[in-house]
């Protein structure tokens, strides 16, 4: 490059040889100029606030009013013509972008129009594809159930408290027959069983229903829409979509439900998180395990990074308002509620009573079953704050994801 | 349900703090919070109340989690005031439902305040102080689990009785409500009148007052169902009813009654007399064969016998001599503690072993399966075409309640999808989420209105079930609806239509006028979705209210007619030739018929007939309408002439005129 102008000589027979040399460059840059970018590089170098021309005019106020006479014209003239040759090379340039078709490319592009998956879809279609890639395959089961199916084939049996758990839809009590699919109906012993009818409160039902049609070993999930007979808040809805699973064989157990599910979880949320299992209980499985994981948002350390922005913020606080145990405040994690961990799923071992209503005997084999809330994973994964959006039918929070 | 830390603590001494506690009883037992103060709040499972629901079935677990020892410094024989049991007498009528009937004469009571120590573990249990004898009842339910309840003995003529309530009876209870009973209720009652409706709430007529001398102390057992049923039919939930309910072991009501005359005498003066106890048939003792292998393959874990029985001895459970297993190996039986009515199979004892050692102990193991096909069912995947389809074609797809309002019931074209007869809901939450849905239009109208307040054109989709009632029971169906409001939107749909089933290889199809009663669609603009063999599967049209259109479709019948093979047809070796032809025609005469006639007239040359130009002026006169085709000329065997397709153009031209009478342009 310029490495000779770089540094301009002191005396002026050397600034006259400088600017020449520097004139036989510029010209010859110029002219094998290809595109504007280029030519907009070598605009800022020669011309620009801090170009090489400038350097020379720096110089020229240092010198006396004799050297100034001599020196100032040939620079000026310099100056021009560079000016000249750069303004012919950007109509030169523009012009041949108007001969290749006149088309200004910076306008923006045609708006094609695509259509929005729900998120629901878009998560149940992720949790589907991680399930059939560990060899399970997908049922669904009707909305419309049978008191049997939802309730006492599952161990749940009439006037227990435990069917307190779930709020249930019934229908109208003339409505009292059986479901419209006969097959499953009289296929199954046990469940030609009249009874009410209402909208099944889990997709557990499907379990059975599936048991009664085929025999074991099988692995499958069953997402669905249920329903409960609950006031709507941001976190609870009349309807709502479970991803039901089951597997059963003759050998299936504890440690392997809990290899599974964390190979889910880490598929799901894309991290190496940790689940934590506890006890828990629900009538058709035994043991019952709630299965909680490391909080994505936190990563299990109920705190956020980042400095503390308002008062609210501040968790790390006793009630009267100082550090916990010495603590600098911080950030708490709203999404675990500071805890680390997110309760993702009830889960357990298949209760014997399970097996009977489906027609097998229990002594041959094991199982496990679990069920999670679609939403509540869609939640946690989008940072959606009220379930209630879901069903808004709001195309400005469809069209998000 | 809350407990206090402090009894817990006494009951079951250890090095262990609160928040230790806490964390334990979440991963080992129930799921526990920290209310603050000496208060906790503890999730006892429904199958856990007759024994965990206490603060001594809590401090057994405790002592097993902590490896400390039970200790309750209240726990000696009694030394009772008298020999005899007083004048009372216990006649239970109906021993189905009553399992068991304690009862305990006191006199010489002094009803007082109750002693601190007392007030407070009340407090902290959310429980109001009354007096010392209410409290001590409450008090024993807190500690043992076992509802209890004092009569005031000078009120009480004659013995106590248990009977089923008679019809029309009635009893007012110490809340001062009175309440109607019913032939299925149980009630406890003297020689001439009901005292309490049994395990859920005292009558007035023998409450204690701070003038009690005597009193008659209850520790029953009744039947779970029937105080579940009997609570939920008068609305009537008490802590007592709660604990029926779940099915106590009637063994509790000895512990009960123990306790309560412990401090009756210590705390409220009372002279004790030997209880009565009618138990008409004792609670059996429960042994289960503890099969170490099949529990270590349930947990998929290795155990060792000793180790289980350890684990178990520390809950109450007794290992109790052997049995032969395969004619080899000797097995321990397990004795069930009587108070835990939630043991019953061997994946019961299981549960007790897998939580102690900790479930997050568990070493994860992939599972041993042999390959078989993972399959999905067809409509899940039908489903998953059409919504790719439909997000590449433009449209979003929304969620709508399943349940709408009864005015929204039949608003489309319903008798395509079922019986035409809603689902009505036994008990709805609300006007607005009374009924099942029979169509997904109700949902959708509501979202074309809704989102074109933000957008001008707004093109969505749903997929989701539809009910109606049938004779045989409630009908089931998925459809898929679509919506959609933009300017040319009934014509956009059909289109859509039309490569929608194109792509899922339907092509034997047409549609005709609807001739369905609805009130969605605009009549002369909605047409059937109909079969080659007449099958309907559903509807399309111009929708009243918004500029917009509607499709719905049965997609559990649509996938008995998909067809997802294809084969390649060779490639035309002769060219195509195209002609257009403007005619002027009446405003009454519909282009679908105008189509079919082009096709029917030149059934071997026409390959294709399309609309490509229409419009409507004033100065095309009154009632007319221009129209422009494009017709595609093919042979399949030769290339056409000029000649050849003037003579076929001017069949059609001629036909159309002599058939419609419109005017050639």
């Amino acid at each position: 490059m310029l490495n000779s102008a770089n540094c301009i000589a002191v005396s002026l027979p050397g600034m006259l040889e400088d600017l020449k040399k520097l004139k036989t460059e510029a010209q010859k840059f110029l002219k094998e100029v290809k595109d504007s970018k280029e030519l907009e590089n070598l605009r800022v170098k020669y011309l620009g606030r801090k170009g090489e021309l400038n350097k020379f005019f720096d110089v020229l106020k240092s010198l006396s009013l004799e050297e100034k006479r001599k020196f100032a014209p040939p620079l000026q003239k310099l100056k021009k013509e560079l000016e000249e040759i750069l303004d012919k090379k950007i109509s030169e340039l523009s012009q041949s972008l108007k001969s290749s078709g006149g088309l200004d490319i910076t306008m923006p592009g045609k708006k094609m129009s695509m259509g929005h998956l729900h998120p629901l879809t878009i998560v149940e279609k992720e949790i589907r594809e991680i399930f059939k890639a560990m060899n399970f395959s997908v049922v669904e089961g009707p909305e419309v159930e049978s008191e049997y199916y939802n309730f006492d084939a599952l161990n749940i049996p009439k006037s227990h408290p435990a069917r307190d758990m779930w709020d249930t839809f019934w229908l109208r009590s003339n409505q009292k027959q059986l479901t419209i699919d006969n097959k499953q109906i009289t296929s199954g012993k046990r469940s030609n069983v009249k009874g009410q009818m209402l909208l099944r409160t889990h997709t557990s039902p499907v379990q059975i229903r599936y048991m009664e049609q085929h025999k074991p070993p099988f692995q499958i999930i069953v997402p669905g829409r249920v329903f409960r007979f609950e006031a709507t808040d941001a976190s609870h809805e009349i309807n709502f979509y479970q991803v039901e699973g089951l597997m059963v064989g003759k050998d299936v157990n504890l440690a392997n439900f809990k290899f599974v599910i964390q190979e889910f979880f880490q598929r799901l949320f894309k991290k190496n998180l940790k689940i934590r299992l506890r006890p828990s209980y629900f009538p058709f499985v035994e043991p019952g395990l709630e299965v909680d994981v490391q909080c994505i948002r936190c990563e299990g350390t109920g705190r956020l990074d980042g400095p503390v922005k308002s008062a609210s913020q501040i968790t790390g606080l006793t009630q009267k308002g100082l550090p916990r145990g010495g603590e600098a405040p911080f950030r708490g994690c709203n999404l675990c509620k500071e805890s680390g961990w997110l309760e993702v799923m009830g889960a357990g071992m298949v209760h014997p009573r399970v097996f009977e209503s489906a027609g097998y005997n229990p002594k041959d084999l094991q199982g496990f079953a679990f069920g999670l809330g679609l939403e509540r994973i869609a939640m946690i994964k989008y940072n959606i704050p009220d379930i209630r959006l879901f069903y808004s039918g709001d195309l400005r929070f469809i069209r998000q994801f | 349900m809350k407990f206090s830390f402090s009894l817990i603590k006494k009951l079951a001494p250890g090095k262990y703090t609160k928040s230790e506690l806490v964390e334990k009883f979440n991963l080992h037992l129930f799921e526990t919070v920290d209310l603050g103060g000496d208060a906790l709040e503890i999730v006892v499972s429904p199958n856990r109340f007759s024994d965990a629901a206490s603060h001594l079935g809590i401090a057994m677990e405790t002592a097993a989690i902590f490896g400390t020892k039970l200790s309750d410094p209240n726990s000696g024989e009694l030394k009772f005031n008298s020999k005899s049991p007083g004048v009372f007498r216990v006649n239970i009528q109906d021993k189905k439902l009553s399992r068991r009937y304690l009862a305990g004469y006191v006199s010489e009571v002094k009803i007082a305040s109750s002693p601190i120590w007392l007030k407070e573990i009340l407090e902290t249990c959310g429980l109001r102080s009354i007096n010392n004898v209410v409290d001590i009842m409450n008090y024993v339910m807190l500690k043992t689990g076992q509802p209890m309840h004092a009569f005031d003995a000078d009120k009480v003529s004659g013995g106590i009785v248990v009977r089923k309530a008679k019809k029309g009876e009635k009893i007012d209870t110490i809340d001062n409500q009175t309440f109607s009973l019913d032939k299925e209720m149980l009630v406890i009652a003297d020689a001439k009148k009901n005292l309490a409706i049994a395990g859920i709430k005292g009558g007035k007529n023998s409450e204690i007052d701070s003038n009690t001398k005597r009193i008659l102390v209850e520790s029953a057992n009744f039947d779970s169902a029937s105080i579940y049923d009997t609570s939920k039919k008068l609305g009537l939930r008490t802590d007592a009813s709660v604990r029926f309910s779940h099915n106590l072991s009637p063994e509790l009501a000895e512990l009960g009654i123990k306790t309560a005359l412990d401090l009756l005498q210590k705390f409220a003066g009372g002279k004790i007399h030997p209880y009565i106890d009618v138990y008409p048939k004792k609670q059996s003792k429960k042994l289960l064969r503890l099969d170490i292998d099949k529990m270590a393959s349930l947990i998929g874990k290795d155990l060792k016998e000793k180790e289980v029985v350890n684990l178990l001895s520390q809950l109450g459970f007794s290992a109790k001599g052997g049995f032969a297993s395969g004619g080899k190996k000797q097995g321990k039986n397990i004795e069930v503690p009587a108070l835990r009515t939630d043991i019953n199979d061997s994946e019961d004892l299981a549960e007790e072993v897998a939580r102690l050692i900790g479930y997050n102990n568990l070493i994860a193991k992939p599972p041993a399966v042999a390959l078989g096909f993972a399959a999905e069912e067809e409509l899940i995947l039908l489903k998953d075409r059409i919504r790719n389809f439909l997000a590449g074609a433009g449209f979003s797809e929304v969620y709508n309640y399943s349940l709408i309002s009864k005015e929204d019931l039949a608003l489309g074209p319903v008798k395509i999808f079922g019986s035409g007869d809603g689902v009505l809901l036994a008990n709805p939450m609300s006007r607005q989420l009374a009924v099942l849905r029979d169509s997904l239009s109700p949902g959708l109208l509501k979202n074309l209105k809704d989102n074109l307040r933000f957008f001008e054109e707004v093109r969505i989709f749903e997929i989701g079930n539809v009910f109606s009632q049938s004779k045989t029971g409630t009908d089931e169906k998925t459809l898929l609806g679509i919506a959609l409001a933009s300017k040319n939107a009934v014509l956009e749909l059909k289109g859509l239509l039309d490569i929608l089933l194109e792509k899922l290889g339907l092509v034997d199809y047409f549609l005709p006028d609807l001739n369905y009663d609805n009130k969605l669609l605009k009549t002369g603009e909605s047409l059937r979705i109909e079969t080659g063999d007449h099958k309907v599967l559903g509807y399309m049209g111009s929708v009243h209210g918004v500029k917009g259109a509607i499709l719905e479709l049965d997609l559990g019948k649509l996938l008995k007619l998909v067809d997802e093979e294809k084969e390649y047809e060779p490639l035309s070796k002769f060219p195509s030739v195209m002609r257009d032809i403007s005619i002027l025609a009446d405003n009454q005469i519909r282009v679908g018929e105008i189509l079919a006639m082009i096709q029917r007239i030149s059934l071997k040359l026409v390959e294709d007939v399309d609309l490509i130009d229409w419009y409507q002026d004033e100065k095309l006169g009154d009632n007319k309408k221009s129209l422009t085709f494009r017709i595609v000329f093919r042979a399949e065997d030769r290339t056409l002439t000029d000649q050849e397709v003037d003579r076929e153009m001017a069949a059609i031209n001629q036909i159309l005129i002599n058939k419609f009478d419109v005017e050639l342009r």
